[in-house]
């Protein structure tokens, strides 16, 4: 009886003291858009894309199938790009031949209609 | 109050007003002035405890509306005011109307009691500390009828679940109280105040300081004996149905009786406006001067307000911790330990008076 008594008092105290401790921790609340997180360097976020060849290569490897690649002759028209299909895995970035796909730390997509959300990321120069 | 009204006399003849409208002012306004401070007084509660709460919980808590939160308050009491007054279609619209109106008028009442210095004290009654009792068993009984006048299953069980709570918190209250009607021998606040000049209650009594700690908690429905509002089981209890003003009247209420019921703590076992060691900050920086007989009543006022805030800060600390119990856990700990050591705790002060 009295152990459990003694049991009982150190469970609470160990309890109190605990929570008093996490009031001198710093918060973990991020103050997002005044204070921009910082992001890792390897960071991916939203794709952009400098001068396609038109090889098709990204399409083929996109594991979510979020490309849409639509060509005039040869010519890259237009390169869209689902984002709400996209999962940021990079395999596009990586398989690219040409090196021309880039993934940006950009990470605020967030848009009012589902047409924000398919972009023609191609950037003509 | 007397010294209060020789002043105010005197001020209303330098201005040349009528002395029987001031006399009747002078009745109304500490009550003006008193709703006034409650206001306010709620507001500040419910951000400190959304502050300390959050830091608790290593969250910021509000930090939005005005500097540093300051004002994310008095918001929220802006929008409770100006939402729509849903009635309900079926059970009692008179009661359901009745119960949040009468459960904060009975928290007014028992601001009033309060002898917030030696000077301001609205009713100083003989029998203070009865009428507080009396008063207070107010809201408890109309969070019942508010319950059962809307016609709502949660709403019903939460206020069984209250009934059988007050009637298990109040036994020891009351016991804990006459305990200290024992030691002082008055039942008047101002005098019980008067009688910790030398030595606290709470050194002769402890074991009723942790009974009446414990038991106020129950009283004021918060953690971890909040059983007829249990978010996770019950929406909202007793105001599951409530919305708009009629909502914010039990919620402003609840927090108006949390501080007043700190306030008694404070008063009963504390030294209430006395401050510690019996000495006076303002005697010690000011020395015996003519300002310092004013100052000392605001320093009064300062020392029972900061005991009150550690109270506080000290049931919101319990808030963080503890989880809620089941309803046979409560009632179990309050008729079955509680009780049994409150009148221990009494036969021991009794014989001790001997
Ligand atoms: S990042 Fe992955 S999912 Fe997104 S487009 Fe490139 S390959 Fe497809
Ligand atoms: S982005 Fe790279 S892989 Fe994809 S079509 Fe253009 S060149 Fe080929």
């Amino acid at each position: 009886m009295l152990e459990k008594i003694f049991n009982l008092v150190k469970a609470l105290f160990y309890g109190f003291v605990t929570v008093l401790w996490h009031l001198f921790k710093r918060p973990v609340t991020e103050e997002y858009p005044e204070e921009k997180p910082v992001l890792n360097e390897y960071f991916r976020g939203r794709p952009f894309l400098n001068s396609c060849a038109g090889c098709g290569y990204c399409k083929r490897v996109c594991p979510a199938d979020a490309i849409r690649i639509i060509k005039n002759e040869r010519i890259v028209e237009k390169y869209i790009i689902d984002l709400k299909k996209c999962i940021f895995c990079g395999n596009c970035m990586f398989y690219c031949p040409s090196k021309s796909m880039h993934m940006s730390n950009d990470f605020a997509l967030a848009t009012n209609s589902k047409s924000g959300l398919q972009i023609d990321i191609i950037n003509r120069r | 109050m007397n010294f209060l009204l020789c002043k105010f006399l005197e001020f209303i003849k330098t201005i040349n007003f009528s002395e029987h409208i001031a006399l009747v002012l002078f009745s109304i306004l500490p009550f003006a002035l008193i709703l006034g401070f409650l206001i306010l007084t709620v507001i500040g509660l419910v951000l400190f405890e959304r502050k300390i709460l959050g830091y608790f919980t290593q969250r910021k808590g509000p930090n939005r509306v005005g500097f540093w939160g300051i004002l994310q308050t008095t918001a929220d009491a802006v929008k409770l005011l100006c939402k729509e007054n849903i009635e309900i279609s079926s059970g009692d619209n008179f009661l359901f109307t009745l119960s949040p109106i009468i459960a904060f008028a009975a928290i007014i009442i028992l601001w009033c009691i309060i002898p917030y210095n030696a000077e301001f004290n609205m009713i100083n009654s003989s029998v203070g500390i009865l009428i507080y009792l009396i008063v207070s068993s107010f809201p408890m009984l109309f969070h019942f009828l508010a319950g059962y006048s809307s016609n709502n299953k949660y709403s019903i069980i939460g206020s069984y679940r209250a009934l059988a709570l007050t009637a298990s918190y109040s036994v020891p209250i009351i016991f804990t109280i006459l305990s200290i009607i024992c030691i002082t021998n008055t039942m008047n606040l101002n005098n019980i105040i008067l009688f910790q000049t030398k030595k606290w209650i709470i050194f002769s009594n402890i074991l009723g300081f942790v009974i009446f700690y414990i038991s106020s908690i129950a009283k004021l429905n918060r953690c971890p004996f909040d059983l007829s509002e249990a978010e996770s089981e019950l929406v909202c209890g007793y105001h599951t149905e409530y919305s708009g003003m009629r909502f914010a009247m039990f919620f402003l209420g609840e927090y108006a009786e949390l501080f007043v019921m700190c306030i008694l703590i404070s008063i009963l076992f504390l030294g209430g406006y006395l401050p510690p060691f019996n000495v006076y900050l303002a005697n010690i920086f000011m020395g015996n001067c003519s300002l310092c007989r004013y100052l000392i009543y605001f320093e009064q006022t300062f020392w029972l307000i900061f005991k009150t805030l550690l109270i506080i800060f000290s049931i919101i600390w319990i808030r963080a911790t503890l989880p809620r119990f089941t309803q046979k856990t409560t009632l179990d700990f309050f008729w079955k330990y509680l009780t049994p050591l409150t009148i221990i705790n009494l036969i021991i002060i009794t014989f001790m008076r001997i």
